[in-house]
């Protein structure tokens, strides 16, 4: 069984926390508490944010904790339950600062390196704590929600049809997945069937943004090795994409293109572009695989054995990585039509990650053939009905859940488990055996997102 | 390595001519005699988010890609806020990244500029006052310049550094 997210709703008084598990043959399980609550962080470690997260939203604890430290108030928010029904203020004062307590390691020659909020380079807050033993790493705390905005409650009390402007932009690198799972939530709702013109149209969106994510990452990992050339030419790459995105769509990062049609656009255009490409990346592939030196970097850096990812519950390019099969399009019927495989390797290291990126690019672009085969459609939602709802999508990090829960025409309550929670929890592993100037190598190859994290 | 500089030969250079190019040698002249003295012919930008979607950010790396290519107009970005010029602010303002953000400011040194990027500082783009954003950011730090869009394209956020050289 893997777990797949643990959160909590109030109904009027008692708070209920649901937990979502799935099987090996990818059927759900969902469980659910009223009171006794107890922590399934012993069987299930990657549970422990989201019941640090219950805690500090909704007040209660977990019977068995190995930490209950707060995890999204920070050092000056004052002690409430802001995702209480009760609670309705919009403004807070800074409390007095009380400092965080790191875990780290003790001992003489130990030293702690803190790194963050604001990093070197452009690129999201967050905060990493070291634990070194001069230049090797010992222990690695992960701590974010530096960009926690509340957006669960934010779209609380919402007509269900408006919010569709907030979700697409929780993570702007992940957008169009994010559109794509509530628009299949609303289609629940309402009892609607999503045609296949329009389906086929959303997927070959969502695989035109997972060769912009993996292009770039393709780009950042030599560099973050010191080989600048891969980046000079991978981002060109993308950035022709991103072009691409906005003629189809209208804007490059496709805010507001998955509203329920399918637009037609010039595909021949499309098509020649796409040779091009493919011709380019084959290209690159030959150089950048036959570079001892970049490789000799990669190799052995950073691993995850398969054993912890099982045990992590991992998702995404970082599960596939370490041999696991774990891939919300395998499982369903609709893509093993249009030529989808699941790509993987086994050694779970900086180059296996690399390598899994660079097959899923030449899958994405097998897939985007088949799909341009579509007509112009457009649906329009009907009347949703009240009760709770929730869908799969594989954004190109990994497997993104998300659950709605309609009451009186209203939202009663909204979640989002972005493929990077439960990821980077597993960080502080692949840190073994490396030294500290490996650590943005290894980061760079998650390549996990901060904004979809914090919420 | 021999292989990627007989592709460059062949592809050749990718940096576009936009129509600034001659609004730059128009205010050339200008850069040389006023900006030259306290910038020395170079701009620092260091970028500070403080609740994005990200969006911003991926459009300000791009800003380095063989397209656009930033530096060959003498404006680069730096890993420290000690070594910056310019304060450059994308997102909403937090309440958890509120005092992170006032310690980048202080920590630059005199003179020094805020540009706000991005529909996130001014109007919360799509997202709404919550008790977790604390918004506001010209209420605690000057803000000289503002570029607008979700995200602002790559050539917007050129034509906006231009255009704050040209108000200081």
């Amino acid at each position: 069984m893997r777990f797949v997210a643990r959160f909590a709703l109030d109904l009027d008084g008692i708070v209920e926390v649901k937990t979502f598990y799935k099987n090996k043959n990818a059927v759900l399980q969902i469980e659910s508490e009223k009171d006794n609550y107890t922590s399934i962080t012993p069987k299930f470690p990657a549970a422990i944010w989201s019941e640090r997260k219950i805690k500090d939203d909704f007040g209660i604890k977990f019977k068995g904790s190995f930490d209950e430290r707060k995890l999204i108030h920070h050092e000056r928010f004052p002690a409430i339950a802001p995702m209480l029904k009760s609670f309705v203020d919009s403004e807070i004062d800074f409390e007095s600062f009380k400092p965080y307590k790191y875990e780290v390691i003790g001992g003489e020659g130990v030293f702690e390196v803190g790194v963050g909020p604001i990093h070197a380079g452009i690129i999201e807050p967050g905060h990493f704590q070291f634990s070194q033993e001069g230049e090797n790493m010992l222990h690695l705390e992960v701590r974010h929600f530096y960009k926690y905005k509340a957006i669960e409650k934010m779209i609380e009390g919402k007509d269900p049809y408006t919010v569709f402007d907030i979700i697409e932009k929780i993570s702007g690198n992940e957008s169009i997945a994010y559109q794509k799972a509530y628009l299949k939530i609303l289609s629940f709702a309402s009892n609607q069937k999503i045609s296949s013109d329009i389906r086929k149209y959303n997927a070959l969106l969502l695989e035109i943004e997972r060769l912009i994510h993996h292009l770039t990452d393709l780009g950042f990992i030599p560099n973050d090795a010191g080989f600048g050339s891969a980046l000079a030419f991978c981002s060109q790459k993308s950035e022709e994409l991103r072009r691409v995105l906005k003629e189809i769509t209208g804007h490059r990062f496709g805010f507001g293109a998955i509203r329920g049609k399918a637009k037609i656009f010039n595909k021949e255009k499309l098509k020649d572009f796409l040779q091009k490409f493919e011709n380019d990346i084959k290209w690159f592939k030959d150089w950048i695989l036959d570079i001892p030196s970049l490789f000799d970097r990669f190799d052995t850096t950073g691993i995850l054995t398969a054993k912890n990812a099982i045990k992590y519950s991992c998702v995404g390019v970082i599960a596939r990585a370490s041999g696991l099969r774990n891939d919300v399009r395998d499982n369903e019927e609709f893509y093993k039509n249009y030529g989808f495989e699941l790509q993987r390797e086994k050694t779970g290291d900086v180059s296996a990650r690399f390598k899994v990126r660079l097959k899923e690019v030449f899958n994405s672009l097998d897939m985007i053939k088949n799909l341009l085969d579509f007509n112009e459609s457009s649906m329009q939602i009907k009347e949703l009905k009240d009760g709770e709802y929730y869908s799969f999508v594989e954004s190109s990090l990994g497997e993104l859940f998300m659950f709605l829960k309609i009451k009186d025409a209203k939202v009663e309550r909204f979640y989002a488990r972005d493929p990077s929670f439960v990821n980077w929890q597993v960080l502080h592993l692949m840190m073994n055996g490396n030294i500290i100037a490996d650590f943005p190598l290894i980061n760079k190859s998650c390549d996990l997102s901060y904004a979809g994290n914090d919420l | 390595m021999i292989r990627f500089w007989k592709k460059r030969f062949v592809q050749g250079l990718k940096s576009e001519n936009l129509y600034f190019d001659s609004e730059i040698s128009q205010i050339k002249k200008e850069i040389k005699d006023t900006v030259k003295k306290r910038f020395a012919g170079s701009l620092a930008i260091r970028m500070v988010d403080s609740g994005s979607c990200n969006a911003c950010e991926a459009e300000c790396n791009a800003l380095s890609n063989p397209y656009y290519d930033l530096e060959r107009l003498g404006i680069y970005f730096v890993a420290s806020p000690r070594h910056a010029d310019i304060l450059l602010v994308s997102g909403v303002n937090t309440f958890n990244m509120h005092h992170h953000l006032l310690n980048a400011y202080k920590q630059l040194p005199a003179p020094k500029w805020v540009i706000t990027i991005g529909d996130c500082p001014v109007n919360l783009s799509s997202f709404e006052k919550t008790f977790a954003i604390k918004g506001g950011i010209e209420n605690h730090i000057p803000v000289t310049h503002h570029i607008k869009g979700c995200p602002p394209e790559p050539k917007d956020i050129i034509a906006g550094f231009l255009e704050f050289l040209k108000k200081i």
